[in-house]
């Protein structure tokens, strides 16, 4: 049993570093969404026994033969902080592809330098980041797809 | 000895002060002024609370007290001794610092001050924390909310940094929390005190591998050699605030990580580990200086030196025993501080800033009467007593090396900065002048007057190796 639960784990986190490696964005977020199901999976299996429900009055009367309560409240724990950072992650990727229009991880890289570049022929002022008069030179295909920066504050 | 109720109060409120402000102001527009200075006056309160906490513990020894009444070994464990408080201490005050500085700026994002306040209650929490899965709930809170901090940009460019830095800490967040599933596993309880006890009864073969999984996922948090390669991405092109909370607070978290269950709950396998640990604090320190010197970019330069200097706490770490911790976590409180004053003097012009980024150099580089001049000779003395004369001459070479290069590369981002002449750019607001130079005279009066911070870092490195309850 035990056996098999670290052969799910295992395989279930290699999955998941696998779509972490992605150019797509969306697949990176799968892939921390199977990583951190992984963990979980890790947490369940530190509990595994065969038991009765936790819950007073014992079905067997005997407390050492009922399941582990703390193993299980762990895993809702975990599971709980997953869905929350997974829903962040993903409003992340919907504000780069607000900003670039696709979501692919290299594409965007080459956009936000060809921006950095631009900017870093303005004055050495690095904080004043306004969007300079060199960058509407730019290759208008591209230029094309990045929209203005949302202003949805 | 204060009763069960003090200390119930003692040690909720740093944690519930914030999180109960956070909540409400996440309702109003925080760009306005008096919301930006009302959640300055929570974090302030905040920070009253952790010194009457504080002044507590040095005089009677660590507080616990268990959440919500519980009988001992039922109940959740929150425990404040002096390594926690210490910790909490500088992070809140670069947090309030930080914020202070961001409202003379303007803030941009209605969420900001609420956010900073989650920060906040986040690392409270943890640093208060006496059970590991209550560690790793607070840890989660104070990551998430700086998650959503670091795409606190004027432009949409760079969130993918912002995305970057996400992922590769949630990484971090799970390796750490399978070690914490593993430690519970083979030890059958989450109390840090029962785990250090039941810990040292195993076989060390197995429980190293734990350890090796908890000290990567800080050492990840914390940005050191072989996995900083997210924190110059994520440095460059953000704000001073965000950048000096990043560095300034939020690498606490790896600091006091390693120490709490390094040297504290799993001392054997540290120093099985010590060797390697060592290495990596040189490979830090070296790589971290070398490509300082040899970068333009401000920010690019400030995250590598960041890099390089969380070497130093790992150095003092790996040599371990009483002058090590007492260095590592010495290191660790003057580091914050003067990343604090370094990256907030780096967004600022004006007359008073090129003193204040001057003095937060010094500090850097480890000339007195700066406060850096403390934190390098705790770790020179830490070097001095390894255990081989050899491995004492390294270390001691290398300190100095790594001193010399970060002095350089300071006063290389001062030269061109600060000493070119710049007439047609105007001087930023006076406020966020005064609070920068605050926060380097505040450098300046703990490199003069070092014994309060000294005796504090001693007391709470007896506190990891038994010295004092």
């Amino acid at each position: 049993m035990i056996l098999l639960a670290a052969l799910v784990v295992s395989i279930v986190f290699a999955a998941g570093t696998y779509l972490l490696l992605q150019r797509d964005l969306t697949r990176v977020v799968v892939g921390i969404i199977l990583i951190s199901n992984s963990s979980v999976l890790f947490i369940i299996a530190s509990g595994l026994m065969q038991g009765g429900a936790p819950i007073y009055p014992l079905a067997s009367g005997r407390p050492d033969v009922a399941s582990d309560p703390l193993v299980q409240a762990m895993a809702l724990t975990a599971l709980v902080i997953g869905f929350g950072v997974a829903a962040l992650l993903l409003a992340m990727i919907y504000r780069l592809y607000a900003a670039y229009g696709n979501v692919d991880a290299e594409e965007i890289a080459v956009a936000e330098m060809r921006e950095a570049e631009a900017l870093d022929q303005l004055d050495e002022s690095p904080e004043i980041e306004e969007i300079p008069a060199e960058e509407q030179d730019a290759d208008p295909d591209e230029r094309a797809t990045t929209v203005k920066p949302l202003r949805t504050r | 000895m204060t009763d069960s109720s003090t200390n119930h109060v003692l040690v909720v409120l740093p944690v519930a002060i914030p999180w109960v402000l956070a909540a409400v102001l996440a309702l109003l527009n925080g760009r306005r002024r008096w919301i930006g200075l009302l959640a300055a006056a929570g974090l302030g309160t905040c920070f009253a609370s952790l010194v009457w906490l504080a002044t507590s513990v040095l005089r009677e020894g660590t507080v616990t007290t268990i959440a919500g009444g519980w009988t001992e070994g039922a109940g959740i464990l929150l425990r404040a001794d002096a390594l926690g408080v210490i910790f909490a201490l500088v992070s809140v005050a670069v947090i309030l610092i930080a914020l202070l500085y961001e409202i003379s700026l303007g803030v941009r994002w209605r969420l900001f001050p609420a956010l900073l306040l989650l920060i906040t209650a986040g690392l409270n929490g943890l640093f208060l924390a006496g059970d590991a899965f209550n560690f790793y709930v607070f840890f989660e809170i104070a990551m998430t909310a700086s998650f959503i901090l670091t795409g606190y940009r004027e432009e949409d460019h760079q969130m993918r940094a912002a995305f970057i830095f996400a992922v590769v800490n949630l990484l971090g967040s799970v390796i750490f929390l399978a070690g914490i599933a593993a430690l519970y596993t083979i030890t059958g309880s989450l109390d840090m005190t029962v785990i250090t006890a039941r810990a040292q009864l195993l076989d060390p073969g197995g429980v190293i591998i734990i350890g090796a999984a908890i000290f990567a996922a800080f050492c990840l948090k914390l940005g050191l050699f072989p996995f900083h390669f997210w924190l110059p991405a994520v440095y460059v092109g953000s704000h001073a605030a965000v950048a000096a909370i990043l560095s300034g607070a939020l690498a606490n978290i790896g600091s006091y990580g390693l120490l709490r269950f390094g040297a504290g709950i799993l001392p054997r396998e540290l120093k099985l580990g010590s060797g390697a640990v060592l290495i990596l604090g040189t490979m830090s320190i070296v790589y971290g200086a070398l490509q300082a010197v040899s970068r333009r970019n401000t920010s690019e330069v400030l995250a590598y030196s960041a890099i390089g200097q969380v070497g130093y706490v790992i150095l003092a770490l790996g040599i371990g025993g009483p002058v090590g911790y007492t260095a590592a976590i010495l290191y660790s409180v003057v580091n914050a501080l003067n990343k604090g004053v370094l990256f907030l003097a780096a967004g600022l012009r004006g007359p008073l800033v090129s003193v204040a980024f001057a003095i937060g150099a010094f500090s850097v580089a480890g000339v007195p009467p700066a406060a850096g001049f403390l934190g390098k000779l705790a770790v020179f003395k830490a070097g001095i007593a390894a255990d081989t004369l050899a491995v004492s001459l390294a270390l001691v070479a290398l300190i100095f090396l790594g001193g010399a290069l970060s002095f350089l590369y300071s006063f290389q981002i001062y030269q061109r900065r600060f000493m070119a002449s710049n007439d047609k750019v105007e001087p930023s607001p006076l406020a966020a002048r005064i609070v920068v130079t605050g926060l380097a005279t505040l450098l300046l009066i703990v490199g003069i007057f070092p014994e309060p911070l000294v005796l504090f870092s001693e007391t709470a490195a007896g506190v990891l190796t038994g010295a004092r309850p």
